[in-house]
């Protein structure tokens, strides 16, 4: 039995030590904003926060979540300035690497509150996006540095608009 | 090559055949208001159907299942059904914009649903970038037959002349009267019939009036992108569902499993079984499907299954048989069929004072969409319930009946975000898997390829070789021209039925593996032989990748003009805008086309001037040109694309500093998500260019996963300058045609920094370095 906390949780599983931390999040716990890409650690789809560190969670035995703080896209809950810098810059195209993203980028502000270009590249280069969304990535990420109030609450059209 | 032209749906050829229905037109429909439920309903009929029922009837009671293409509701919500899928391009937005602008309504108000497999949309392919250009009429005819009745009802509700009023955020206005949409649908009644003939005569606004069309919104699906709420096929669940992984057989074709050991896989917690797939279409032969509680034991078992197989015939063949095979197809003269033939190319060789060819390779090329393949099935009520992304139910859903032996209505497919298309998802044959799965153990099924697995089924963009060749007179001018292309072509694998014949009735062509070489440069004497390469064919299922033909085609054309203009000695831009006058079959026409080749021109000579042509560069740096009209002729998108390259002259190493674009796509409907398709497409030209491909071996793709397939990071990304000519033409694609000219582009640009020409893709720094050392 592995036990950690899942979003301010503490949440228990009962899955092979091996099973990658991925497929208990996803469907164990049905947080599907985790998404699954390569399973090899090779394109970010799956960046979860651990301790706030950012990890491909495809590539990590859900041994090693034992006693860990483990966060998801969803563990945001929409409140993350990356997360509304995303909106205004119309980031996503097909989505699915964004959860990834987000949560990479995310450990990058938390470090450095105003990131270069090359650092963000340097950064964001471990997340692949096959629709090749990066101008808007790099985009975003400069605006949330520059509003890097965390906590602010941001307008959600999906709210409103159950899209 | 029109997606909803008869004679190409008419046409069968051999080979594998597709058994979906011709589409219903549009053209061909009633269109229906009327209330049901406090909705009020705008749907399309066949004729036949609204003679025997009056509108309102037939909406109230679906009786018929006519196509609903936006209701308003009496809270004034107003949802539009977008017959297109979500995957990455945001299309919803797009033709929901086409629909508000016309009714006049505020764009607060809308929704969009993605639809739901059902024949009475008929055919239904997200793909080609045709969607706007196709949906644009229609549309906006819908939403002014909306507005007319409208305004009907609300003039009668307010006592004044239907004359004097006009919409506006979702009110009907006259003077200082209005009424709101939704309470016109509680008071009003609403029963209209508009045949096809009074659809085309409705009046649509004139460009100066638009409120919404041209402006930028908000996508509607990109928050939901931003928090983890998006559901794509893998995220859904079923009740009572296992998990399927396949262990797909040594070759496409022909596989026969002889035998399966799951001794090992006994061992594994979770482990229910396997299942030989048998498939009635034959579409995949010799696959296992591997059944488990969960999808990591899914993952295990099929990991140690012992499977003992009788290969296909055609197990060995490798990239460079089926180059092998292209180089012979380009050099015989009467291979392949014929496309373009305008004059007397055969004088005008042997006429001239010299000439010049070019041979250009280009290689396997893979999709490697984000979201690995999957799809979840289940048999409920009489129904095969397919749940995944998919870009077109119609070419999806006769495939999963065939497989499992049922009619066409028995199948569902439900569609739901795509975790990227590019093609891969336009033939959705990862259904079938599923389905069949689900139909032989009696439950539903969740059926995800591991990224290895989706590899190996991949549908890639085959390798292809083309040959061109230029006659020049004394004067130097290009008085012939040549083209012979050769590939793997995906339509003949995937849906035949889209073969227009060639030119010289000697059998079909696949337009996705063609369009591009028929170019609209004035050259008197042209031909073009487009050639299907069997030794592809047999090894792999081709596929249709972003951009398809022009992706490769363009690379071979648009170098080749370059390498005229270097051996005449004249600028190359200068070369192209002499063959650009817009005269004869490139004057173009009403109304996709109007003013043909001189938007070229124009396009050019913009990006002549953004692009510092003939300005001072540094050591080792050079700029190319190259130009594109999009996927198809039918359906021009006109850019001009610039590449600024550094080649280290040491490593080879290319370097793609910036590229600077410039379109002329008519009306864009929605700019934003307009510059984020230029954006993603021009870094896939780069990608594509240098650091994508694979080659086939033994049968198989060579890549399989991120580590030996590498897409572009964002520590390769150039700068990028993009400009869209302001127009008010009829709107065209734009999902690929970003791709296409980038790579000649910089081929060029590697010419002018560093005298190597490279005729081949991807271009690495070890081409490079042969070129220096041969040279
Ligand atoms: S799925 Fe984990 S890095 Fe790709
Ligand atoms: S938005 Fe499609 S992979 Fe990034």
């Amino acid at each position: 039995m592995i036990e950690f906390n899942l979003n301010g949780k503490v949440v228990r599983s009962n899955a092979f030590d091996d099973t990658p931390l991925l497929w208990v999040i996803r469907d164990e716990f049905g947080l599907k904003g985790t998404k699954f890409g390569c399973g090899i650690a090779m394109c970010g789809a799956c960046t979860v926060h651990i301790d706030n560190d950012a990890v491909r969670s495809c590539s990590l035995p859900l041994a090693m979540a034992n006693g860990k703080e483990v966060k998801t896209i969803e563990g945001f809950e929409n409140k993350h300035p990356l997360q509304k810098a995303w909106v205004k810059e119309q980031v996503p195209q097909c989505g699915y690497c964004q959860s990834g993203q987000i949560m990479q980028a995310a450990t990058l502000l938390d470090k450095n509150t105003n990131p270069s270009d090359d650092e963000i590249s340097a950064h964001m280069s471990a997340n692949i996006c096959r629709c090749m969304a990066y101008p808007r990535i790099k985009k975003a990420i400069k605006e949330a540095a520059k509003q890097s109030t965390l906590g602010v609450n941001i307008f959600d059209p999906s709210i409103s608009k159950d899209a | 090559m029109k997606l909803l032209n008869k004679s190409l749906l008419n046409n069968t050829s051999k080979g594998i055949d597709n058994d979906f229905e011709e589409a219903p037109q549009l053209s061909r429909r009633k269109f229906l208001i009327g209330a049901a439920k406090s909705s009020l309903i705008m749907a399309f009929a066949p004729l036949a159907m609204s003679l025997t029922a009056s509108a309102s009837q037939i909406i109230s009671d679906r009786a018929f299942s006519p196509s609903v293409w936006f209701e308003i509701k009496n809270t004034g919500e107003i949802t539009v059904h977008v017959a297109r899928c979500e995957m990455g391009q945001h299309v919803g937005t797009a033709l929901a914009q086409i629909v508000a602008e016309e009714l006049g309504a505020n764009w607060d108000d809308i929704r969009v649903e993605h639809a739901s497999s059902d024949p009475k949309w008929g055919f239904v392919m997200t793909g080609g970038s045709w969607s706007v250009f196709q949906m644009y009429k229609p549309l906006s005819q819908a939403g002014a037959a909306g507005r007319l009745t409208l305004i009907d009802a609300g003039a009668k509700i307010l006592g004044v002349s239907a004359h004097s009023c006009d919409v506006k955020d979702s009110k009907v206005i006259s003077g200082n009267k209005s009424i709101t949409f939704s309470e016109i649908i509680n008071k009003g009644k609403f029963d209209r019939t508009f045949t096809p003939e009074e659809m085309a005569k409705l009046s649509i606004k004139s460009p100066d009036k638009r409120h919404t069309i041209g402006f930028d919104r908000l996508a509607l699906d990109v928050p939901p992108k931003t928090n983890g709420k998006a559901v794509y096929g893998i995220d859904v669940e079923l009740k009572g569902m296992v998990y399927a992984r396949p262990v797909i057989p040594p070759t496409r074709y022909g596989s026969k499993v002889l035998g399966v050991d799951d001794s090992k896989a006994k061992n594994i917690k979770g482990y229910l079984g396997y299942e030989i797939l048998k498939d009635q279409s034959n579409w995949i032969e010799g696959w296992v499907s591997v059944i488990a509680d969960t999808y990591q034991s899914a993952i295990k078992a099929a990991d140690v299954l012992k499977i003992s197989y009788q290969a296909g015939s055609s197990a060995n063949i490798n990239e460079q048989d089926i180059i092998d095979e292209g180089i012979k197809l380009v050099n015989q003269k009467e291979s392949g069929v014929l496309f373009v033939n305008d004059g007397d190319v055969d004088k005008a060789f042997k006429v001239a004072a010299s000439s010049m060819s070019a041979t250009y390779i280009t290689h396997t090329a893979m999709h490697f969409q984000m979201e690995p393949l999957n799809a979840t099935a289940e048999f409920k009520d009489g129904i095969w319930h397919v749940h995944c992304g998919n870009q077109s139910h119609s070419l999806t859903q006769p495939a999963v009946a065939k497989a499992l032996g049922v009619k066409v209505e028995e199948v569902m497919i439900h569609q739901y975000y795509l975790g990227g298309g590019f093609g891969r998802r336009a033939y959705g044959d990862y259904a079938i898997p599923a389905a069949l799965t689900a139909k032989q153990i009696g439950k539903p099924v969740k059926f995800i390829f591991t990224r290895v697995d989706d590899s190996k089924f991949d549908q890639a963009r085959s390798a292809s070789v083309q040959k061109v060749s230029g006659a020049l007179n004394k004067n130097n001018e290009l008085i012939g021209y040549q083209h012979y292309v050769s590939a793997g072509w995906p339509t003949l694998a995937m849906a035949p039925g889209f073969m227009p014949k060639a030119l010289d009735g000697k059998g079909n062509f696949d337009p996705f593996s063609t369009s591009g070489s028929d170019h609209w440069y004035s050259i008197a004497n042209n031909r073009v032989r487009t050639i299907n390469n069997q030794v592809a064919q047999k090894a792999f299922n081709p596929g249709w990748l972003r951009s398809v033909g022009p992706g490769w085609i363009s690379f071979g054309a648009e170098s080749f003009i370059d390498e005229v203009a270097n051996e005449i000695n004249i600028d190359p831009i200068d070369l192209r805008l002499s063959l650009l006058d817009g005269k004869g079959k490139n004057k173009g026409h009403h109304p996709q086309s109007v003013n043909g080749a001189k938007r070229l021109k124009t396009v050019l000579e913009h990006c002549r001037k953004t692009a510092n042509w003939g300005g001072k560069l540094s050591k080792n740096e050079g700029i190319g040109i190259a130009t594109s009209f999009g996927q198809e002729r039918e359906m021009p998108t006109w850019i001009a694309c610039a590449a600024h390259v550094k080649v280290d002259p040491r490593s080879g190493e290319v370097k793609v500093k910036k590229i600077t674009m410039t379109l002329d796509c008519g009306t864009v409907v929605h700019p934003d998500s307009a510059r984020a398709q230029i954006e993603g497409s021009i870094l896939w030209g780069v990608s594509l260019a240098l650091f994508e491909g694979t080659e086939i071996k033994n049968s198989n793709y060579a890549a399989t996963n991120f580590h030996n397939y590498t897409p572009l990071r964002m520590n390769d990304m150039p700068e990028m300058e993009i400009n869209f000519i302001d127009s008010k033409e009829f709107p065209v694609g734009l999902g690929e045609p970003g791709v296409i000219a980038v790579a000649p582009a910089i081929a060029n640009a590697i010419f002018n920094a560093s005298g190597v020409r490279l005729r081949e893709l991807p271009m690495k720094a070890e081409h490079v370095r042969e070129q220096k050392a041969k040279a």
